[in-house]
């Protein structure tokens, strides 16, 4: 039975394999592609800073921080000012959080039979894109960060603006999607204890708990994260033992035959990507213990994306508080990047999960490009004997429209997937 | 019970960044008072997309995202062909955004033949002409949101707008988004010291900064209702006009130091003339910090 998905920023076809009334097989399709790595070859590498964003409409601000970030790597002894590291640190988080408000209001509510909740969506995540705005002009679609640092200059003023919209979001978490004073959200390490709070989140995990969703959406139970900073960790955990030492270069990309979407495995073994994997690399205490009672279930997933809002908006905070306005805001690279051929590439935390960009660049123009989005990690796949994790988390499974939550619950991003 | 209007959001060759730019509209509860979404990429609707191709779904108002070409495909029937049905019931037809209005960046998507519903960058088409008189082009990449929304509101109230060449309502396109940046000052008087990461100087001389020969209100009406990406200090892409992408677009093209593109209406001759004279005045505030000195 073939089913077209839709609303996950585009659509994807999945082709449903029934054995004695229960999921065999998913194949995954996605129908187009955009071909954004054609169009950025032959152009001016900084130029991809300005195309790049435009890979999706939900995340392009981790697009621009990975393409900044790869094209930096191009550079042997660039300098950067902790201002710039901090301020494009901020404004990732905020496209994360912005990203988490759309996905729960937007797209989980309605699988759970409740209304989509279009405003409980739109005002937190305008908090977020004024507070991106303020540093990159414009949210969606800013280029802001630049080869060097950003492009902003900021002043007490900025800022003061800034801890608004923050204390602001803030009140609208602690008002609807977990009623109690933020501290105890964070500081809370017992998921069960949650399901005695009142609030959009805790109501849709006894929802699971009362539906029986709970052995739902259990895959593999291996985990990566690549794109560290002065919050994420970089790391993998299988079955919640975690190790640090990862590299990129195993990371492979391959071509699927039935979808314009391309595979990526680490070391040949398909891992998840997203808030749970970050979380469980982390080690955050509340993640931690629903993983340990709940697996890598639905209710984990959902658990770990709409908490990630609270600590990032907690991490911000203290990221503000280490911020240096007598700091350059962009220290300019001792070469010009039209002298220069390397190549390069970054990892970084875009909303669902690990975002990688590698880069050739021969005297500043673009040889080649490679991306790779959350999406592809966690929707790779294509053979019976090799699942792909979403894959494996739908099989079982007795009908449609659980594996719809189940596949959905990853946040798959069609756009992002088909760039 | 005020009628609400039907809407139909349609998405071609895109990266959704219209879409989420809508969503950052303020006054969306007003929005949805007044207007329904038959189909939208996230907005939950009566029907679905396989509906919306299959069947013929009565509409007011299509909303083309994206570049379009006959070979891309939405739940397994070209964008064309959905167009084509779907104009013909149709009041009004806005593209919305550089892509669907121009082509944009996806008109190097490999498709073929990809550009905008009536115009291959500056090029008008042959295609679509019957559907000329419907179209209302608001471009930019992404649109903003209130240039999209008060455009919708303007069909709804049968209010007559005053479209230039490319269909855009010169409301928000006869300005140029040069018109409202902090740093006009700098422009004026010709201080070409620009650097990044500054609160001081004007883009427009070394780094590239459009918004003198783009028409758009962003600096005008600010984006997400707090700055722009001028004041900011991000050069104008001209993101709004039909020749978006250039390329280099962090570096102003220059003849023997002249930079190449002037402002909308100015002549190079004329230019330089002023220009020496602005270079006269040597203004000591303009040459300082604004703020630490
Ligand atoms: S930076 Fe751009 S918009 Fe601002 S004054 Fe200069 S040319 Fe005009
Ligand atoms: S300032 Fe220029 S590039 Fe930015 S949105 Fe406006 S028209 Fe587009």
């Amino acid at each position: 039975m073939i089913k077209l998905i839709e609303k996950i920023e585009g659509e994807a076809k999945l082709n449903f394999n029934f054995k004695e009334g229960k999921i065999d097989f998913v194949d995954i399709e996605f129908m187009s592609t955009r071909n954004i790595e054609n169009i950025l070859r032959g152009k001016n590498a900084f130029d991809a800073l300005v195309i790049n964003p435009r890979v999706c409409g939900i995340c392009g601000h981790a697009h621009l921080i990975a393409t900044v970030q790869a094209l930096e790597s191009c550079y042997s002894n660039l300098k950067l000012s902790n201002k710039a590291k901090i301020i494009r640190e901020l404004t990732l988080n905020f496209e994360l959080i912005q990203n988490h408000f759309k996905w729960f209001y937007l797209t989980m509510l309605p699988l759970f039979g409740h209304k989509q909740e279009i405003l409980k969506a739109t005002y937190p995540s305008q908090l977020m894109g004024k507070a991106i705005a303020i540093f990159g002009g414009q949210y969606p679609h800013t280029s802001y960060a630049v080869v060097g640092g950003v492009v902003c200059e900021i002043t007490e003023i900025d800022i003061i603006k800034l801890q608004h919209y923050m204390a602001e979001t803030l009140k609208f978490v602690e008002e609807n999607l977990v009623k109690t004073k933020s501290e105890n959200f964070l500081t809370c390490e017992d998921a069960d204890a949650l399901l005695d709070y009142e609030g959009d989140l805790p109501d849709i995990l006894r929802q699971i708990k009362k539906e029986n969703l709970l052995e739902y959406g259990k895959s593999y139970d291996r985990f990566i994260s690549f794109g560290h900073n002065s919050y994420f960790k970089k790391g993998k955990s299988l079955k919640a033992k975690i190790t640090h030492n990862i590299s990129v270069l195993h990371v492979k990309e391959s071509e699927m035959p039935s979808s314009f979407a391309k595979n990526v495995s680490f070391k040949d073994k398909y891992y998840e990507v997203g808030p749970l994997a970050r979380a469980m690399v982390n080690k955050t205490p509340l993640i931690a213990d629903a993983h340990k009672k709940y697996g890598d279930s639905i209710f984990s997933r959902i658990l770990a994306r709409v908490c990630e809002i609270s600590q990032l908006l907690q991490h911000s905070k203290e990221l503000i508080k280490d911020l240096d306005l007598s700091e350059k805001s962009y220290i300019e690279p001792s070469i010009d990047i039209s002298k220069l051929s390397s190549s390069g590439y970054s990892a970084v935390e875009a909303a669902r999960g690990t975002l990688i960009h590698k880069v050739e660049i021969e005297n500043g123009m673009i040889k080649n490009y490679e991306i790779i989005t959350p999406t592809q990690w966690n929707l790779s796949g294509g053979t019976k004997d090799k699942h792909g994790v979403s894959q494996k988390a739908m099989i079982g499974l007795s009908d449609v429209k659980t594996a719809e939550l189940v596949f959905k619950s990853f946040d798959v991003c069609s756009v992002c997937t088909t760039h | 019970m005020k009628k609400k209007m039907r809407v139909l959001w349609l998405s071609a060759i895109a990266c959704n960044g219209n879409t989420h730019s809508f969503l950052n509209y303020p006054y969306m509860e007003q929005f949805l008072d007044d207007f329904e979404f038959i189909y939208h990429p996230v907005i939950d609707s009566e029907y679905s997309l396989e509906d919306i191709v299959s069947k013929e779904i009565t509409c007011d108002i299509l909303l083309i995202e994206g570049a379009i070409s006959k070979e891309f495909k939405r739940a397994d029937v070209s964008v064309v062909d959905i167009i084509e049905k779907y104009s013909k019931i149709v009041q009004k037809i806005v593209t919305v955004g550089t892509c669907a209005t121009f082509g944009g960046i996806f008109r190097e998507s490999g498709y073929e033949e990809t550009s905008g519903l009536h115009f291959d960058k500056e090029e008008p088409l042959k295609t679509h002409k019957d559907l000329l008189d419907k179209t209302i082009s608001v471009s930019g990449c992404p649109v903003h949101p209130e240039v999209l929304v008060n455009t919708l509101y303007a069909i709804k109230k049968s209010a007559a707008l005053k479209l230039d060449n490319f269909l855009r309502p010169k409301e928000f396109y006869a300005y140029t988004v040069h018109n409202g940046c902090t740093r006009n000052e700098y422009f004026e008087y010709k201080v070409d010291n620009h650097r990044f990461g500054e609160l001081e100087g004007c883009m427009f001389y070394d780094h590239g900064c459009q918004a003198p020969f783009t028409h758009g209100s962003c600096n005008k009406i600010l984006w997400n209702e707090v700055n722009s990406k001028t004041r900011a200090g991000v050069p104008c892409m001209g993101c709004t006009e039909p020749t978006f992408p250039r390329q280099n677009l962090f570096s102003t093209k220059k003849n023997m130091a002249i930079p190449e593109n002037l402002p909308v209406g100015v002549g190079k001759r004329v230019y330089l003339t002023l220009a020496g004279i602005s270079k006269a005045f040597k203004i000591d505030r303009l040459e300082k910090k604004l703020i630490d000195d």
